[in-house]
């Protein structure tokens, strides 16, 4: 794949930048489990100032549980979208917790460790969440050309 | 070698590492739709987002008055910030109205914020953020105007068009219904309004080419009551304003995004209605475009629209007729005072909508005449592909949302003016859900522009005295029974006028600008002026010379000394 931003040295701590580029890294699906809850987990590997996978994506909107590993040799936390109050986990160095979080979709949100300039330096992260608003909130209208 | 993990445990609510309380008493508990209706019996309290139903933002308090006003002094002040990455950053601000009932307020902020604060000390009480998506539609900014009070629970509109109700003791939430729908350029902005057992709100989204609607759900349990939509489909009343091709009507707009005042007597909600879509290119939707730009008189049992005028018919200048319907009986007439964007004040039978007057507000208007019986004659406005035309006001109007008030005491209205012109160039763009549907290029002035408050006399139109100002003026105002007029500026001062005279008695600089509500209240007899500030939102629309300016989010109490 041509990817620009990583032969360009912009995907890493500390080569052309000081952090590594906002919105790179990889995708993660939430899997959906018999109780209606999504999960999955989260990594922070060492001195990559990054979250793994920088994006997951829920199917729909509802309750999404975290799994936040950090595997770093540094401490990090992670401040998280949650309808009724922002979340908040502490972690340091080879820690492992958990966040439950209650999100509204479709869009998608940032969240980021508020240590020092993590969120700066690469450790912001997306959880995106799929779905449609329920049909009798939409408009009394045909279907629309969308971009 | 396996990793001995430390037990990080579960997330908190970040809440819970400050200092709040964590609840309210329930002073809510017995707010009645009959109280609400009778708010200004209660001057003590700010019960509703306009004070009282009529929408006249009018306190009879008058401890704080003439005499004493250079005396009056902050009491409080309660502030909150942002958070991490959240979208709107460079234009979220604090818009709001507060609330007060016994002593609590109630106040929503941007990006999903509500907060219940003691309003004798500013302490917070507890709070409720909506989670808010990075990427949701947002025209004017991460902003709402407010929450509704009744029986135990707060409701409010969130970015995502949900309407919630949130338990006015702990903040939690009770129920969430979504009212519109984000892929197609909707939101939530307004502050709901309370109707005997419903809660009313409006979509947002005017520029995004959707079909405006107001709805009524159910207090209790949120199930929508009823819902109508300001554009007609073919066929129903009003639709021979649209071509009879058929796709216009489908993206008309004419969203209703400010809150509505309410006769209880004749049982009808004002609702003033948004710009046709596409915004300046008129070509596509020949006609009218009823009920865009229009005051309407909406049954409050079933939504019907009994009645309505309509201000700028087949608008090209977007000049949204949103703003309040401010009511009020004078010479045994029912009226209804509106502002509009295009620079016109109109004076309403509130009975039929028909206009008993009509004068304009502001020095510059270009884009066309109105005579007395609200006939329209267009002179300026966009309409060849790439040909730039400027005309007064700008599609921010000469008066924005931000509202305008009445004093039964002087018999006065008072309003924020805005004197800027802008420029449009039409350029024809096809429709793609949830991408903004203008059909031109705008730049509002950067200069050339001024503002006042201005005080008319409803019974003839005519302004009566003038407060100048170098820029336009963007903040609600607030009348008092003290004989005072406050109103804030979007370089910060906070200011108090002689409502008799207009001269400047008092001013404190804020610190950031005012594009908000300003309330009155008391507490064990000590009244209180609460003013958000804080800069943002649609300023290249309303304001491009202050673009710059720096943002806040102080809530600011000010009362005498005791």
């Amino acid at each position: 794949m041509n990817d620009t931003a990583v032969e360009a040295g912009l995907d890493k701590q500390n080569g052309v930048t000081l952090g590594r580029i906002l919105g790179r890294g990889t995708v993660g699906q939430a899997e959906e489990g018999s109780d209606g809850v999504m999960r999955a987990t989260i990594r922070i590997p060492e001195d990559e100032l990054v979250y793994e996978p920088g994006i997951v994506i829920m199917p729909h909107a509802g309750t999404l549980e975290l799994t936040f590993v950090n595997d770093d040799k540094n401490t990090h936390c992670a401040v998280l979208p949650s309808n009724g109050d922002y979340k908040f986990i502490w972690l340091v160095n080879s820690s492992k917790g958990t966040a439950t979080l209650d999100l509204d979709g479709p869009g998608y949100y940032w969240y980021g460790s508020r240590s020092g300039n993590d969120e700066g330096r690469g450790l912001t992260a997306a959880i995106v969440v799929g779905g449609d608003a329920p049909p009798e909130a939409r408009i009394d209208r045909p279907p629309q050309p969308r971009p | 070698m396996a990793t001995d993990y430390v037990d990080a445990g579960q997330a908190v609510d970040n809440s819970s590492l400050s200092g709040i309380v964590g609840s309210a008493p329930p002073v809510t508990d017995g707010l009645t739709y009959e109280r609400i209706l009778n708010a200004r019996s209660e001057p003590q309290n700010w019960l509703t987002y306009y004070g009282a139903y009529d929408g006249q933002r009018y306190s009879p308090l008058d401890q704080i008055n003439k005499e004493n006003i250079k005396q009056l002094t902050p009491a409080w002040a309660f502030q909150c910030g942002s958070v991490g990455l959240h979208s709107g950053k460079s234009t979220y601000s604090f818009e709001a109205s507060p609330l007060v009932v016994d002593g609590i307020m109630y106040v929503s902020g941007w990006d999903g914020w509500v907060w219940a604060l003691d309003a004798r000390t500013g302490s917070m009480l507890w709070q409720y953020r909506t989670a808010s998506a990075f990427d949701v539609s947002l025209c004017c900014g991460n902003v709402n105007r407010g929450v509704a009070l009744a029986e135990g629970r707060v409701f409010v509109t969130t970015l995502a068009s949900h309407i919630i109700a949130l338990d006015a003791e702990t903040g939690k939430k009770i129920w969430d219904t979504t009212y519109g729908d984000v892929r197609a350029g909707e939101s939530g902005t307004m502050a709901p309004l309370i109707v005997k057992d419903m809660v009313i709100a409006g979509s947002s989204g005017g520029e995004f080419g959707n079909r405006g609607h107001l709805e009524a759900f159910n207090r209790e349990t949120g199930e929508r009551v009823w819902r109508t939509y300001m554009v007609p489909k073919p066929g129903e009343p009003g639709s021979e304003t649209w071509p009879d091709d058929g796709e216009a009507w489908q993206r008309g707009g004419g969203n209703c995004w400010v809150t509505p005042t309410y006769d209880p007597e004749l049982n009808l909600i004002y609702q003033g209605t948004g710009n046709p879509c596409p915004d300046f290119d008129g070509a596509v939707r020949e006609g009218d475009n009823l009920h865009t730009d229009s005051g309407v008189a909406v049954d409050a049992d079933t939504g019907e629209i009994k009645s309505h005028f309509q201000y700028t018919p087949h608008d090209v200048w977007d000049y949204d007729s949103t703003m309040e319907h401010i009511l009020f009986d004078l010479d045994g007439q029912k009226l209804a005072a509106h502002f509009d964007k295009n620079g016109f004040l109109y004076i309403l039978d509130r009975t039929t909508m028909d206009p008993v007057r009509v004068a304009p507000f502001v020095d510059r208007i270009d884009w066309g005449e109105v005579d007395e019986k609200g006939n329209v004659t267009p002179k300026v406005f966009p309409d060849k592909e790439g040909d730039p035309v400027h005309f007064w006001p700008g599609p921010a109007g000469a008066k924005e949302w931000t509202h305008a008030c009445y004093s039964p005491q002087t018999e006065l209205l008072y309003a924020p003016v805005q004197d800027v012109g802008a420029t449009a160039t039409r350029r024809r763009r096809e429709f793609k859900e949830s991408i903004p549907y203008w059909g031109a290029g705008v730049a509002v002035d950067l200069d050339d522009m001024a503002g006042s408050i201005s005080a008319f006399d409803p019974r003839t139109g005519q302004e009566r005295w003038r407060w100048s100002n170098d820029i336009p003026m963007c903040s609600s105002v607030l009348a008092t029974g003290g004989g005072l007029v406050f109103a804030g500026e979007p370089t910060g001062e906070f200011n108090a006028l002689d409502a008799e005279s207009g001269d400047l008695l008092w001013q404190f600089q804020c610190g950031s600008g005012h594009h908000s509500s300003p309330c009155s209240f008391s507490i064990d007899g000590r009244q209180y002026i609460a003013a958000p500030t804080g800069w943002g939102a649609w300023t290249e629309g309303f304001l491009p010379g202050m673009l710059g300016a720096g943002q806040g989010s102080a809530l600011f109490a000010f009362a005498l000394p005791e």
